[in-house]
């Protein structure tokens, strides 16, 4: 377990240099550069900005020169549109927003998406099976970008009971709709993928071997099915979890949050390249954490499989 | 003052108290009841780029700028120019040396007072290399003396033109007249910056707590992409006149969602989402606002070498501007109050008569009429006809506005016209680099006067992406500049334009927000719409 641990930390290491090399040159391979626009900047202006921030140099000497500060210091650099503002602190600012709504998102997501499977799937064509499928496929086909808004129009407008938008350092009331949004999409796939699951191991065998010996319901549910019903739902956690941590534009855009998801794509279409690489960075690393964190816990779970 | 008697100290605060409270009450010279509470609430579309005066490169944040910091002169309510620190100036007569008296009680919100030497270090702070301001250039139109030279690091920012003679004598020398120069001090990139903090703080400086600032409020909060706060600066030397205590700026990235809290009382100057407009004009009437910016919308033919053949014939660009049915974009797919443009310069500009340019004056179905005469006469028809790509960068009011153009087009010219839409950044690539055929284009002036558009057109624009050039018009442009009233030479240039036809003029733009009826003082007038909080207030309702 601990080598392949260690192998794993191995791999990441290149794979994160080449997500990194790769990004560097796509970014710079798009058109237009940060300080592009409508009124373009006098050749003189330009070129004391370039200077400034080292843009005048080989892409290959940029790419250094920002690894080495990343390594060295843990700088990413200064962002070329907020210019009052490090990537450093654009990222510690929106990270522990994101990942404040995106783990109760996920808390949320679990906590509802697994039950409503199992249910579901004990429950096999009755009504609450019907209501339960119903509900994880109404949530999966109304995406966010609906739901947003109408969330606000009804518990802001309508009721009064919460705020529109804002973060307010993470107060509740400022989390819930958020929360609602990110998480129903994701509830759904787990319910789905729970149920089917469920479906399957309830007919194996063993589990008719374990009810003709006449254990009850209960002992055959918690110690037989729940933890093979759970392998799939696992594989598909951790790409979850860090979709979920790692932000998400749309809620960032509908609810002002200020997380890190609108940081992102904004910094592509400014060409903001310090903040692209820097959340591409802390991206990517955690993207490579939580999918061996993942694998982790399937041997755990799953006797058959051993590093 | 700490020897002050208890007693005398007691009866100043209580007579500070009670006049205050007075004042709260009713405004002093409209006599209006006013709110108790002096909050400002209102939306941005996106999240400013910096507070910094000689950084700040956005309308957004310019406007933030204004309210923190106070430059050598301000705007009024109607975009007049009126004595901001400085109490006023004098000129010689060839209007190159400037010399502004700055009043002696304004001072920094830590108490500093403001001095000449402020602006000094703020203008020289602009132009330095080393500070590598995106506004720069606004140095380089003010015609400072020596500015290239600084810029370029070829000598020091000391040698710049700008002296202060005392604490409260400031002297500008320029390289050449500038009859406007006075006005160019209300933008902000001119603002004074307190050296001080800058020194001690680095980029820093403009974070709250660090930040020290001249104008009537301070900022107290900043929460990128969600909230910034400013608040009432007691040491501003104009403070008693300032109502408002709390101006609170929300970044909200989407329109509709901004007008739904808009609705839900969490904003008092909102949004109105496009293409809107007239409904909310009936449903709101006293609440949505629509004015006539300076900005124009254009469509602009690549004259350049590069450019198709089809386009070097005046007769195919004419045709093509009066084919386009202007009323159908303005009044069925914007419908917020635009204008139709047959000019370059929106009509709004100061000191700008919308001249009488032929096609303008004629009706749509003559113009159509004619479009189709030009367009055979260029030998184009049935067996022949005319297609090229229109270019615009993505969004869904120019896709819908190239759509309704591709349809006219077709329809009266049986022109086969492509269209194509290209990423932001892409799109100003592509057409910098003169590698379309059509494309849209939009111009905002940077102050008040015709030659912020028409300057575009000339020769040695680096915004003249169709690279249309005309000797008459640079020589009438060139002209302009030392002109006491350059009219004349603004209409013939439009004329020339109006028959050259570089550029398609489709419309003015107009703005449009949603503002709540107890809000007052907000300054419709100001065509550049340059607002101060400090002149706001609510009443009660």
């Amino acid at each position: 377990m601990i080598n392949y641990i260690i192998k794993r930390i191995g791999i990441a290491i290149p794979t994160l240099l080449i997500l990194i090399a790769v990004s560097f040159y796509l970014m710079h391979a798009a058109p237009g550069g940060p300080f592009t626009s409508e009124r373009p900047l006098p050749a003189q202006v330009l070129a004391n900005i370039e200077a400034k921030y080292g843009l005048d140099q080989p892409i290959w000497r940029q790419m250094i020169n920002y690894l080495w500060g990343v390594i060295t210091e843990f700088d990413f650099g200064p962002s070329y549109k907020y210019h009052d503002r490090t990537v450093n602190e654009i990222i510690g600012h929106g990270f522990p927003i994101t990942l404040k709504y995106g783990f109760w998102s996920f808390i949320v997501a679990v906590g509802v998406g697994i039950p409503l499977g199992a249910i579901a799937a004990i429950r096999k064509n009755t009504w609450i099976d019907y209501l339960a499928v119903g509900v994880s496929i109404g949530a999966q086909v109304l995406p966010n970008f609906v739901m947003a808004p109408l969330l606000i129009i009804v518990f802001t407008l309508w009721l009064d009971w919460l705020p529109g938008g804002g973060w307010n350092g993470g107060a509740w009331q400022y989390l819930v709709m958020p929360v609602i949004a990110l998480s129903t999409s994701y509830m759904a796939s787990i319910a789905r993928i729970t149920r089917s699951s469920m479906l399957e191991v309830l007919n194996t065998n063993y589990i008719r071997t374990a009810r003709s010996k006449g254990l009850p319901t209960k002992v055959i549910f918690f110690r037989h099915v729940l933890k093979p019903s759970l392998l799939p739902v696992i594989s598909y956690l951790g790409p979850a979890f860090v979709g979920l941590i790692t932000g998400s534009v749309l809620i960032d855009i509908y609810f002002s949050t200020g997380g890190m998801g609108y940081f992102f794509v904004n910094a592509a279409f400014n060409r903001d390249y310090s903040v692209m690489m820097g959340i591409t960075i802390v991206v990517g690393s955690l993207t490579i954490l939580f999918s061996l964190i993942a694998d982790l816990l399937y041997a755990w779970i799953d006797p058959k499989i051993r590093y | 003052m700490n020897y002050l008697p208890k007693s005398l100290a007691t009866g100043f605060l209580l007579a500070i108290f009670a006049s205050s409270s007075v004042m709260a009450a009713t405004h002093p010279v409209t006599g209006e009841t006013l709110a108790d509470d002096q909050t400002f609430t209102y939306s941005l579309l996106d999240e400013f780029t910096s507070v910094d005066p000689q950084i700040v490169e956005d309308v957004s944040g310019s406007d933030i700028v204004r309210d923190l910091f106070e430059g050598l002169m301000n705007q009024d309510a109607d975009g007049n120019l009126v004595p901001g620190v400085a109490t006023g100036y004098t000129t010689n007569d060839a209007k190159d040396v400037y010399t502004f008296t700055l009043r002696d009680n304004a001072m920094w919100s830590d108490g500093n007072p403001v001095t000449a030497h402020d602006f000094v270090y703020a203008w020289r702070r602009l132009a330095d290399p080393a500070t590598a301001s995106p506004y720069s250039w606004f140095a380089e139109i003010m015609a400072l003396e020596n500015v290239g030279a600084v810029m370029s690091g070829d000598a020091s920012p000391e040698t710049l033109g700008v002296t202060a003679l005392d604490n409260h004598t400031l002297e500008v020398r320029l390289t050449s007249s500038l009859p406007y120069f006075a006005a160019m001090t209300t933008h902000s990139s001119t603002f004074p910056t307190p050296e001080w903090r800058v020194r001690t703080f680095g980029n820093d400086w403009t974070k709250p707590g660090n930040i020290v600032s001249n104008g009537a409020y301070v900022l107290t909060e900043h929460i990128p992409n969600e909230r910034s706060v400013r608040e009432r600066n007691s040491m501003y030397w104009n403070d008693d006149a300032t109502i408002l205590e709390k101006v609170v700026a929300l970044v909200i990235n989407d329109e509709n969602v901004d007008f739904t809290r808009y609705l839900a009382n969490e904003l008092d100057k909102g949004t109105v989402p496009s293409g809107q407009f007239i409904r909310l004009k009936q449903d709101y009437p006293d609440e949505a606002t629509s004015f006539p910016r300076l900005c124009n919308y254009y469509m602009t033919f690549n004259l350049s070498d590069s450019g198709p053949e089809i386009f070097k014939d005046v007769r195919v660009r004419q045709a093509l501007a009066y084919a386009l049915d202007r009323s159908v974009i303005t009044e069925k797919i914007l419908q917020a109050g635009q204008i139709n443009a047959f000019t370059f310069t929106p009509g709004a500009t100061a000191g700008f008569e919308v001249p009488p340019v032929a096609f303008g004056q004629m009706s749509q179905a003559d113009r159509e009429a004619k479009a189709q005469e030009l367009l055979t006469d260029a030998g184009y028809g049935p067996g022949n006809p005319l297609s090229f790509e229109y270019i615009y960068n993505t969004s869904e009011g120019h896709k819908k506005i190239a759509i309704a153009a591709q349809q006219m087009w077709k329809e009266v010219l049986g022109a086969e016209v492509t269209l194509a839409n290209q990423e932001w950044k892409t799109f100003l690539k592509t057409r910098g680099s003169q590698d379309f055929e059509l494309a849209r284009g939009a111009w905002c002036g940077d102050y008040n006067e015709a030659s912020t558009f028409l300057d575009l057109l000339t020769t040695p624009s680096g915004y003249n992406d169709g690279k249309f050039s005309n000797a008459e018009v640079d020589s009438l442009m060139l002209d302009a500049r030392t002109m006491d009233d350059a009219s004349a030479n603004y209409t013939r240039v439009e004329e020339i334009l109006a028959n050259e036809m570089p550029v398609i003029p489709v419309y003015h733009y107009a703005g449009v927000f949603m503002l709540k009826t107890n809000v007052k003082g907000w300054p419709y007038n100001n065509v550049e719409q340059n607002w101060y909080s400090r002149n706001l207030y609510k009443v009660a309702k």
